[in-house]
């Protein structure tokens, strides 16, 4: 017995011993091969790409591993290739955390896009502005987020107290609703953006009711009925997840609730609300944060590719794929003529001062001080036919 | 607040449609727990994968374009792919699960039913990328089948949950008591070493608990995605907890109690919301069973140690 374990051991010890061989081999050729050639450049990815909102996330991802890809095409960053790596934070604030964290030990990872919901930016920032890692997010939409002081916040979506009373004024103007009912589901961004439409209907003079659920309820019986006895002309959603928000309109047709329903920027999910509610979406309205970029001449390349390659757009594609863009061209003001001087300083100046910036959006971006995207709009669409149609534009104006 | 009289009605049906289901999860909890004295905490997980069977078998249908046909068909055969599945499953865990570490103490037996529990989940969330899976219910049940009186609507999807509900437990109860099966569960849970010195098979009867009780989570699984219309791999914890929680309430062990648990709690939480904000309804819930633990600490219809099923 106690032989062959010797022999065992004896034979581990040459394994060892090849083994540290081939990586002091390794360690010599990679030294090689960069001393010729610089590492990659890293752009962080963070948003929830498993969980409830993968879906939204997933797509995100696409969009901006297009971007990239393209970028490499066309030789990189002065060369240097660009790398995506994913941070997945299934839309958890504690995981966001945790995934600033890991972008912030690589010191390659110079630009981030994302994070997605405003509960993981609001949690994350702090890191990333240790870190000095500019963040550029396509959807969060907290107003607070870039009222806190950190200079690495970077949006290119409008904030929700422009949102808000966009969806108030044209509750109050075009639907010309006397009673509303407003739920929301607890989450910085549902309740954040509800409290800014209420605050706006309570300031135009409107009578209005709130009502919270939770974002893991999936029976909304119990407020649906408080809702049906408060009999109010118009619903106003601030849900975070397009699916829960298909399940509520579900079962309010099954309450014989008949009244009309409106929703913030994530609602514009044909999938999940659209087809998930089975045509209890009929006559929705929805505020978006950007134009349908299928009516903006500029992006039809970007659509017809990613189309091809993955199937239908989900809401936040093109604004993915922008913010990639933007964060790809600020790597390039940064580098200059020397590719090997980038550093998240320079990233994030470089990011600060984009003027103008022509994408697929449909408008010239800028940044303010704070962080916050100039020149942006408010649309409201309403669901027809199974579709979204825009049916009125406000200037984002806080 | 808008007339709490108005809203009475219909939280009243709310709260017996979820209640009859979480009965029915209730009593998959106690017959388990009366014959092995062990909380089974995959069951929450197994009525998940039955809502998402139901779901499967649902879009199969809807794919061939053979739903409008019979839908009346198509709900039975959803139900009867989830309970086919869900009782295969519940027959796995007894067998490895559960039989390999019984002779440990009680608390193995526990964790190892938490371990079945999240690779459950896991494995659920693995295969449906973790999205919300949503029932097309207006293909089976239209939307506009319904009845309304005294300001409540009745629809048909809540009159088949719980019309099914009820059925089950009754049936259920009927077995329990007067089948060859049932008295052999009732013996093996008495006392398990007599029951095997008068020829009962008690491994066999455990074996049979599992699978009827893991059968029954199935069906509410199918019964809560018509009523959600939506499912996802997540539903499992909150339900099992909830059913656990009903089951103690009547008193666990005892399978009248566990019927009679669950529509209490679903009338808790119903009636609760005319009172509180509806976000507080799991609070009501809890409080409620703080209540009666407190107040009655074997449940509801549970009597100290003699007789329990």
């Amino acid at each position: 017995m106690i032989k062959r374990l010797n022999r065992r051991f004896e034979k581990m010890q040459t394994l060892v011993k090849i083994l540290s061989a081939a990586v002091l081999i390794l360690c010599v050729a990679t030294g090689f091969v960069y001393g010729k050639e610089l590492p990659p450049v890293k752009i962080g990815a963070a948003g929830p790409f498993t969980g409830d909102l993968s879906k939204i996330g997933l797509d995100a991802l696409n969009a901006i591993q297009m971007a990239v890809d393209e970028a490499n095409a066309e030789g990189g960053i002065r060369g240097r290739k660009i790398e995506v790596v994913v941070g997945d934070d299934m839309g958890d604030p504690s995981k966001g955390v945790l995934v600033a964290e890991k972008f912030a030990m690589d010191r390659n990872v110079l630009g981030v896009v994302g994070p997605m919901n405003s509960a993981t930016a609001a949690a994350a920032l702090p890191a990333y502005d240790r870190a000095g890692l500019v963040i550029i997010s396509q959807s969060a939409t907290n107003p607070d987020l870039s009222e806190r002081g950190y200079r690495v916040m970077h949006r290119i979506c409008p904030r929700d107290d422009a949102q808000g009373p966009a969806a108030a004024r044209f509750i109050v103007e075009e639907v010309k609703a006397k009673v509303i009912y407003v739920i929301d589901d607890k989450s910085t961004y549902g309740q954040g953006l509800a409290d800014q439409v209420a605050a706006a209907l309570e300031r135009m003079g409107v009578k209005l009711e709130r009502g919270q659920i939770s974002s893991e309820d999936r029976d909304f019986s119990p407020i649906l009925t408080r809702v049906k006895a408060a009999q109010p002309d118009l619903v106003y959603l601030g849900l975070s997840n397009p699916a829960q928000a298909a399940g509520l309109l579900k079962q309010a047709v099954g309450l014989g609730l008949s009244t009309k329903f409106m929703g913030g920027d994530c609602m514009k999910e044909k999938d999940q609300l659209v087809a998930g509610a089975g045509g209890a979406a009929e006559g929705m309205y929805i505020t978006a944060i950007g134009k349908d970029i299928a009516e903006v001449p500029a992006a039809r390349e970007f659509i017809e590719k990613f189309e091809g390659k993955y199937g239908a757009m989900s809401v936040f594609s093109g604004q993915s794929y922008e913010a990639t863009k933007i964060l790809i061209e600020a790597l390039r003001a940064a580098a200059g003529d020397d590719p090997a001087s980038l550093n998240r300083a320079k990233v994030l100046d470089a990011v600060h001062n984009i003027r103008d910036y022509n994408g697929i959006l449909g408008f010239p971006i800028s940044f303010n001080e704070k962080g916050d995207v100039l020149g942006a709009s408010i649309y409201v669409y309403q669901v027809e036919n199974d579709d979204f149609v825009e049916i009125k534009e406000y200037p984002a104006e806080v | 607040m808008h007339g709490i009289f108005a809203q009475l009605p219909q939280q009243l049906i709310n709260g017996l449609t979820l209640g009859s289901v979480y009965a029915l999860l209730a009593l998959g909890y106690s017959i388990v727990y009366g014959i092995l004295r062990m909380l089974n905490f995959a069951h929450g997980d197994i009525f998940m994968v039955g809502s998402l069977i139901g779901w499967a078998v649902l879009q199969l249908f809807i794919n061939g374009g053979a739903v409008l046909a019979s839908p009346s068909l198509v709900l039975l055969l959803m139900v009867c792919g989830a309970v086919v599945v869900t009782s295969l499953l519940g027959g796995a865990i007894e067998r490895f699960a559960y039989r390999p570490v019984q002779e440990g103490s009680r608390l193995t037996t526990l964790i190892s039913a938490l371990g079945a529990s999240i690779v459950l989940q896991n494995i659920a969330m693995l295969m449906t990328q973790g999205r919300a899976k949503a029932y097309q219910t207006e293909l089976i049940i239209p939307h506009d089948w319904a009845i309304s009186a005294f300001g409540a609507t009745v629809s048909a999807t809540r009159l088949i949950i719980f019309c099914v509900s009820i059925g089950l437990m009754l049936a259920m109860d009927y077995a329990i008591n007067h089948t060859m099966l049932g008295k052999a569960m009732r013996a093996t849970s008495q006392d398990r070493e007599a029951a095997e010195y008068m020829g009962i098979r008690t491994q066999q009867v455990i074996m049979a608990a599992f699978i009827i009780g893991s059968g029954l989570a199935g069906i509410a699984g199918v019964m809560i995605g018509l009523y959600y219309t939506q499912v996802d791999f997540m539903i499992g914890f909150s339900a099992g907890m909830k059913a656990f929680t009903a089951a103690v309430l009547g008193g666990i062990g005892n399978v009248r109690g566990a019927m009679a648990g669950g529509l209490v709690l679903g009338l808790a939480e119903s009636l609760g919301v005319l009172f509180l904000a509806p976000v507080y309804k799991d609070v009501i819930v809890f409080s409620v069973l703080i209540a009666v633990l407190i107040l009655r600490p074997q449940g509801i219809l549970g009597k100290p140690v003699e007789e329990k099923v």
